[in-house]
């Protein structure tokens, strides 16, 4: 017994087991608990959101808001049906276009000439791009498309919605092609694939992944866009016609929460759950597309 | 990989659908412009479109002067606006325009009071309110106007348009016409300075200002009789030229409308109206047509539409708040309607 006491005089052991009030814990744990509260708190935002959506927009939806038309001031009842679908169709008419260009140009960034003039020029504005204030991408396409063609259009609506995805797609696929490993490509190139086979067959398929990622990221983006909207696709209470002003969900929720009528702001509040359900819809589709090309 | 190709091959499918549909569809016209009428105008152009199949009338509510900007711009077949044209405006349309009154209405004074339920504003009143000089609701100027009401000891926000509107221009034209002050500095117009005294909120189109005086204990606003008679807000009794406090409504609508002739080019302003009945604010408020149309089955349309709304549509003009046009001007309309080819 006394033995061990000498001993711990002599060297000063520092007690090896956590003790819970020692400085040092009593640090790491309010650290701790600090970093754990800031998480919760970001998700706060998010889910008191969707909570409010699911009850004051729940109480809306019904089968009828999905294939009715917009009620006039005095109506009652109606539903969007022709935002959903304008709402689609523009979405696709933006993807159409910023999808493909978007990913060829990616290409050039990250294999072809990723240090050349053109590629840091094209990287370095579509950096800006994606700061770009969506109201000016509404603004630039209601001068290039709805005043020469004199017309409020869906494809108005389309263009002003790609200039906002084509810098992500852009970005996102980069970087993806970038991420896929220098072992493969060399391998491919090595078993004799030409640069083309090697872009198809291996790079392209292994960075799938991330450019849908990417691109589901825009699309989202651009599904919820009110303000390049305004400006060139308008808004309709019939049917969509591509070559007419067209409706869309975001525009819907946007006149109709600010009217004074009931109606109108319960079908504002089933809208934006339904925007809200679909994007997370495409969310959910796009990953377990994604997920399955993985080599 | 099977999974992507259904996909894809379902998107083709339903793109393919869209244009067939697109090709498929009926003519559509496209209008846009003032808020003040949209209520009515809307429920008219639904109703056409029913009854005529294969036409599709879409108007979008944007404010006076959106649609006056789309109607120069060409992005539209028709416009509308409560301040009709300047000549200038119309000078920069090579076709020519028509303007022809379709619908009447009068400007109200919607309010948010808390146990006040029939406010009289006295001309000193509501000049003085969006003049800035009267900045709380217990005013004696207030108080004198209402006797037997308690005037809550609380400050007036005033509503106004933040967009530029038909509406506005109505109503300063009115607040000039009967307050020398108030001609003088802001003035009328569209979009006006207003003084920067008044405690004031402003809102887009009628639709915003209405929802805000509805959230805003303590708000006046100007807004369309419709908009405060769907809403159920309540609406000041105003003092007219005669010096009698009249409420909204058919009667004293119609009393003011009787105070103007329209002219060749279909514009008048009833600025200060006389009569014991008449409601001091109303307008007549205007669609706008070119003259002459590329597509010359669009101005059947457009033809066909206006006799619609001047037949049927007049007819549910009151229940939905607004002035049906007097016999007299129906007529002037139908005959002047012609000349949109």
């Amino acid at each position: 017994m006394k033995h061990a006491q000498t001993a711990e005089n002599e060297f000063h052991l520092p007690r090896l087991e956590r003790q819970p009030f020692e400085p040092r814990a009593l640090k790491s744990i309010v650290l701790s608990s600090i970093t754990v509260a800031a998480a919760i708190t970001a998700c706060i935002p998010l889910f008191s959101v969707l909570i409010m959506l699911l009850y004051r927009g729940g109480k809306r939806l019904s089968l009828e808001v999905f294939y009715q038309l917009p009620p006039t001031a005095f109506e009652t009842g109606g539903g969007f049906g022709n935002a959903i679908v304008g709402t689609l169709f523009m979405v696709g008419i933006a993807a159409l276009i910023s999808v493909p260009f978007g990913i060829l140009a990616a290409i050039f960034l990250a294999e072809l000439g990723p240090d050349s003039k053109v590629a840091i020029t094209a990287r370095f504005c579509a950096k800006i791009m994606t700061g770009l204030p969506s109201i000016l991408a509404g603004v630039f396409a209601y001068a290039a498309v709805v005043v020469v063609f004199k017309t409020y259009s869906a494809w108005a609506g389309g263009i002003a919605l790609s200039l906002l995805m084509i810098p992500v797609v852009l970005l996102t696929a980069e970087e993806a092609i970038k991420m896929v490993p220098r072992a493969m490509k060399e391998a491919a190139v090595g078993i004799g694939c030409t640069p083309a086979q090697a872009m198809v067959k291996v790079i392209l398929p292994v960075a799938l992944p991330g450019i849908i990622t990417g691109v589901v990221l825009a699309v989202a983006r651009a599904a919820g866009e009110t303000a390049p909207l305004l400006f060139t696709a308008l808004f309709s209470d019939y049917w969509l016609k591509a070559q007419e002003p067209t409706a869309s969900l975001a525009v819907l929720i946007y006149n109709y929460s600010g009217m004074p009528f009931e109606n109108q702001i319960e079908l504002a509040w089933a809208a934006s759950l339904v925007l809200v359900l679909m994007v997370f819809l495409l969310n959910i589709i796009s990953r377990t597309l994604g997920g399955r090309k993985k080599i | 990989m099977k999974l992507a190709k259904t996909v894809r091959s379902l998107v083709l499918c339903s793109m393919c659908s869209f244009f067939a549909v697109s090709a498929m569809a009926a003519t559509t016209v496209v209008g846009s412009g003032a808020s003040f009428p949209a209520p009515i105008y809307t429920t008219w152009f639904k109703q056409f479109s029913r009854a005529n199949k294969g036409v599709q009338i879409n108007y979008q509510a944007k404010g006076s002067g959106a649609g006056i900007r789309d109607f120069i711009d060409h992005t539209v077949d028709f416009a509308a606006s409560d301040a009709a044209m300047t000549e200038k405006q119309i000078a920069k349309v090579p076709e020519g325009v028509q303007l022809l009154p379709m619908t009447a209405g009068e400007i109200v004074l919607a309010y948010n009071l808390k146990g006040v339920k029939d406010l009289q504003l006295s001309r000193e009143a509501y000049t003085g309110i969006f003049l800035g000089k009267i900045k709380k609701w217990n005013d004696p100027v207030l108080v004198k106007a209402n006797p037997g009401v308690t005037m809550p000891d609380e400050e007036i926000t005033v509503v106004s348009r933040a967009d530029s509107s038909g509406t506005s221009y109505v109503f300063t034209q009115h607040l000039a016409a009967i307050s020398p002050e108030f001609a003088k500095n802001p003035g009328y117009g569209k979009t006006v300075n207003w003084p920067s005294a008044i405690k004031m909120v402003k809102a887009p189109k009628n639709d915003g200002v209405t929802a805000t005086i509805k959230q805003t204990p303590g708000a006046i606003g100007y807004i369309e009789y419709g908009y405060a008679k769907m809403t159920k807000q309540p609406m000041a009794k105003l003092e007219n030229k005669a010096g009698k406090f009249v409420a909204p409504g058919l009667e004293g609508g119609q009393a003011a409308l009787a105070n103007a002739k329209l002219p060749e080019n279909m514009i008048a302003w009833i600025t200060d109206p006389a009569g014991d009945q008449s409601y001091p604010i109303a307008t007549y408020t205007w669609m706008m047509f070119y003259k002459k149309y590329s597509d010359p089955a669009k101005a059947e349309i457009l033809r066909n539409m206006v006799a619609y709304c001047l037949d049927h549509g007049q007819k549910i003009a009151d229940k939905i708040g607004y002035i049906p046009l007097p016999a007299n001007v129906v007529e002037k309309v139908r005959a002047a309607s012609a000349n949109i080819q």
